[in-house]
């Protein structure tokens, strides 16, 4: 039996044996074969060859269904995988439409649209004026335009700056 | 020899359940893996029933050949029957013990079957440690490269070439002497 892999023997020992034992490796391996060449293995009896081609035919219907059994559910696998993947692509297309709508919600679309939202949302409109009028009588003080009591009066607005302040985080 | 285009037409009719194509592939390899277990186990019956179970192996996992040498994968599945052999035989032999009865000789190597002549060359394979012995016979009939036997082997090809080397020295002396 000379069939061998082509491979350079004589290179691989090289890679690991010193060239004195690589000569010595080639010698017995060389030595081996002819042993095993002039001693050939006893060959398979026919009557075991017919059985086992016998056994092969009878096995082989089942072994068909299970191939077929196998490829229908690697098919419905990729089809199940085809099935989500256009779903989640059905569901990503639509996304946009319904992610502006829960933004919405959460904020009123007057305000989500407004270009001046102090004038848009009724809250801040009157939280707005107020702080105008605080203004104008802050400045009013400052000037001497106010006729009451100076430091009642800026204790009084500090007292509604804070209120309006307490009121804007409490919403 | 069948060649390259002519056995992957065979191994793509055994894939789609061709029994014409399964009967070439037992022609094309009994022979040599009949020889592999053979010269492996030193008994003909047990090499019948090895031979056998290998090829209905290749029947089962004829759909889990994905290409590559095809020689390589066909003795790897021999040499894993092999080895699940050598340990059923272990597991046998400790439960003999456990039961102390004297069957120990049916289980011991080589062994012959009635009227079987062992040759020479048997007897002194018998004599090599079963891994050395099994190393030999792989390389001898599967006719695989050292690299693919140490690959199938999971080892490096340096070890696989030093305990063949071994082997192959320790058997000639053997015969030699």
């Amino acid at each position: 039996m000379d069939g061998h892999k082509p491979e350079n023997l004589r290179e691989l020992l090289g890679r690991f044996f010193d060239a004195g034992q690589v000569e010595s490796c080639l010698d017995d391996f060389q030595e081996a074969e002819r042993l095993l060449r002039d001693h050939p293995a006893p060959e398979p009896d026919d009557m075991l060859i017919a059985n086992i081609k016998a056994e092969i035919a009878m096995r082989l219907p089942a072994v068909r269904v299970e191939t077929f059994r196998r490829r229908l559910w690697e098919m419905a696998g990729i089809a199940a995988a085809v099935a989500v993947l256009a779903l989640v692509g059905v569901r990503l297309s639509q996304s946009p439409s319904r992610q502006t709508g829960y933004y919405a919600s959460l904020i009123p679309t007057a305000i989500w649209e407004s270009t001046n939202i102090t004038s848009d949302d009724a809250d801040l409109a009157l939280f707005t004026t107020e702080i105008e009028q605080i203004k104008d009588e802050m400045l009013g003080l400052e000037s001497g335009r106010d006729a009451g009591d100076g430091e009642g009066s800026v204790a009084e607005l500090e007292m509604e700056l804070i209120q309006i302040s307490s009121d804007f985080w409490k919403g | 020899m069948v060649q390259g285009d002519d056995l992957a037409r065979i191994i793509a009719g055994c894939k789609s359940g061709d029994a014409q194509c399964f009967s070439r592939v037992v022609d094309m390899y009994s022979s040599r893996c009949y020889g592999y277990f053979y010269r492996s186990t030193g008994n003909k019956d047990i090499s019948d029933e090895l031979l056998s179970e290998l090829f209905v192996k290749l029947v089962e996992k004829i759909g889990s050949y994905k290409g590559g040498s095809f020689e390589s994968w066909l003795f790897r599945i021999a040499s894993n029957i092999f080895h699940d052999h050598l340990r059923s035989k272990q597991r046998r032999r400790k439960l003999l013990e456990t039961r102390q009865e004297q069957a120990e000789s049916e289980i011991t190597e080589p062994r012959q079957s009635d009227g079987e002549l062992v040759d020479r060359l048997q007897s002194q394979i018998g004599r090599l440690d079963k891994e050395t012995r099994e190393l030999i016979m792989l390389r001898y009939y599967s006719q695989l490269s050292f690299k693919e036997i140490a690959h199938m082997r999971s080892e490096p090809i340096g070890t696989t070439l030093a305990k063949m080397h071994r082997g192959l020295k320790k058997l000639r002396l053997l015969m030699e002497g």
